[in-house]
């Protein structure tokens, strides 16, 4: 009997001795503190979350070469369009930036936790992520397009409506997704977790054609000449709002530099946008 | 690069261009799937040994209560990591302690942690199997013998049951590996995370994903033959004597100088 007392007694140390661990490589993290910054007033990082797989907003490469910037925890680096704009706040904010690469679908409990202080990943303010966290003013405004396979039936549309009867998706948990709904007859297939999701099913004939952003679209059909990018003529396009086909900075309900980096942002022309933009779409990986 | 390379020139180049994501991802896998395998199986061994302590009319009324309380959490604590999705539980462990208590984990760290007590609460109820395919009469005879519970399992049951649940915990092995791949919502940089950017730089999607198949499948198959010469290890010869037994010429008991028996 003694000896069970022991055993038992053994295994609540065991446990206590994992948590305990855990506690200590945590705290040995380089930089990687924000709730204790944020408790002593200090704030000296800025952790900015993104995918690093959305070329040309964000991507993963080996060499810091055009202003790439380490990825925490890695050996990587980010570089993009999202990176750029994330430098330009943390500049402004005088904070030292601090790239998390996490998936799409813990960017908002991320934010939410404190586990980073925003999101700057190409993420639109939709009226839905509204109701669970802020966002700045626009840092970016972009046109909705379809991307399709080359010689396909669909590379000439011009409407959206010339979509009638295609297999068409878009990204989980983003507006493309909705307004599929706005094309007659569509044939809405379930909605894909990223986009390497959406191009590999668009490679392989499981789907038609994806929506997406001008950027993306650009950049995938250079890169793959499987891939074409449609436009649509005025009027016959998708119809968004402005808070849908824009890009903001997401940021905890509440977060007090919501303000501040508005001040950041609104410094930066419409010119530089355009520049940046140009320059990620020129420097992105696939562009070699 | 030229646009009309053939796909397995695609599939050298990606590897040329991108090698160190590849490697650097599968480092991570391995590291959190086999550390969280690991611990993950000396939790199902300690759990497997507490929900087996046996009950009779001699067991006192204060240890009967405790082990009913044991038996309730662990019960709970199976039920609810083994019943839902670990990328579930990845996203209220790491994002919910941050958020309640302000704590922000290493997430490599909490990967390990997550992965650990998940397979805990699969390897509970695999250690608890193996201990019943163990002959009652073994335990019976260990107390017969004034053993403990204890020694009963780590000198008659455990080096058994382990053997009879090799083949199951090589099933948590390979899951593990696997699925650590829902990790990349905690900031895991495993290795399907690392090649979703890869193709997300490069727009080949099938060409980067066959390495990845490869990778996975060197580091799967590899850790499945590790545990099979381990099982084999432990079956010891297939051939060898009784000790003491009397069909045996070479095994009979002998008397010789000093009076020590020998075999």
């Amino acid at each position: 009997m003694k000896r069970t007392r022991t055993l038992l007694l053994a295994a609540i140390l065991v446990l206590g001795l994992l948590i305990t661990a855990v506690g200590c490589s945590s705290s040995d993290q380089p930089g990687g503190d924000p709730a204790q910054s944020s408790d002593t007033g200090q704030n000296e990082v800025f952790n900015v979350g993104l995918e690093c797989g959305y070329a040309p907003f964000n991507w993963t490469q080996l060499d810091d070469s055009n202003g790439a910037v380490p990825i925490q925890g890695t050996q990587e680096f980010a570089g993009g369009y999202d990176v750029e704009i994330a430098k330009i706040i943390a500049d402004g904010l005088g904070r030292e930036l601090v790239i998390v690469k996490t998936a799409w679908d813990g960017l908002v409990p991320a934010v939410q936790s404190g586990t980073i202080d925003a999101i700057i990943a190409g993420m639109s303010p939709t009226a839905e992520r509204w109701k669970t966290i802020d966002f700045s003013d626009h840092y970016y405004k972009s046109d909705l397009v379809m991307v399709v396979k080359k010689g396909s039936a669909y590379e000439n549309a011009t409407s959206i409506q010339d979509f009638s009867g295609a297999k068409v998706t878009a990204q989980l948990n983003t507006f493309h997704y909705t307004v599929i709904e706005q094309i007659e007859g569509v044939e809405k297939v379930p909605a894909m977790e990223d986009f390497p999701a959406m191009r590999v099913a668009l490679e392989s004939g499981i789907i038609d054609g994806y929506v997406s952003e001008r950027p993306e679209g650009v950049s995938a059909s250079t890169a793959n000449p499987n891939f074409v990018m449609v436009e649509f003529a005025p009027g016959q396009g998708f119809e968004a709002s402005d808070d849908d086909v824009a890009i903001a900075v997401g940021l905890k309900k509440g977060n007090p530099d919501r303000e501040k980096i508005n001040e950041i942002l609104a410094g930066i022309s419409e010119e530089q946008r355009l520049t940046l933009m140009d320059n990620a779409i020129a420097n992105q990986p696939s562009a070699e | 690069m030229s646009a009309d390379a053939s796909f397995f020139q695609w599939v050298a180049f990606i590897w040329e261009q991108n090698w160190p994501l590849f490697l650097r991802g599968a480092g991570n896998t391995l590291l959190i799937a086999l550390t969280g395998t690991i611990i993950g199986f000396i939790i199902g061994i300690i759990i497997g040994v507490i929900r087996t302590i046996p009950v009779d009319h001699n067991t006192t009324t204060l240890k009967k209560g405790i082990l009913k309380v044991a038996d309730i959490l662990l019960l709970c604590y199976i039920e609810v990591f083994r019943g839902t999705p670990m990328m579930v539980q990845a996203v209220v462990i790491f994002y919910g302690v941050a958020m309640v208590y302000g704590i922000h984990l290493n997430p490599i760290s909490a990967g390990i942690v997550i992965v650990s007590i998940n397979t805990g609460a699969y390897m509970a109820e695999i250690v608890r199997g193996g201990i019943l395919s163990i002959d009652k009469g073994q335990f019976e005879a260990a107390h017969a013998i004034g053993m403990t519970h204890t020694q009963t399992m780590t000198s008659i049951i455990l080096p058994q049951a382990v053997r009879n649940i090799l083949p199951a915990t090589s099933n948590e092995f390979v899951i593990n590996i696997k699925d650590t791949c829902v990790l990349s919502v905690i900031s895991i940089t495993e290795l399907f995370f690392n090649s979703k950017s890869a193709a997300g730089a490069n727009f080949r999607y099938f060409e980067t994903f066959l390495i990845t198949c490869i990778i996975y499948l060197i580091m799967t198959s590899t850790v499945t033959r590790i545990l099979r010469w381990l099982e084999k290890k432990l079956d010891g010869p297939s051939v060898y004597t009784i000790h003491g037994s009397q069909t045996v010429p070479e095994a009979q008991f002998r008397i010789v100088d000093g009076g020590k028996l020998h075999g």
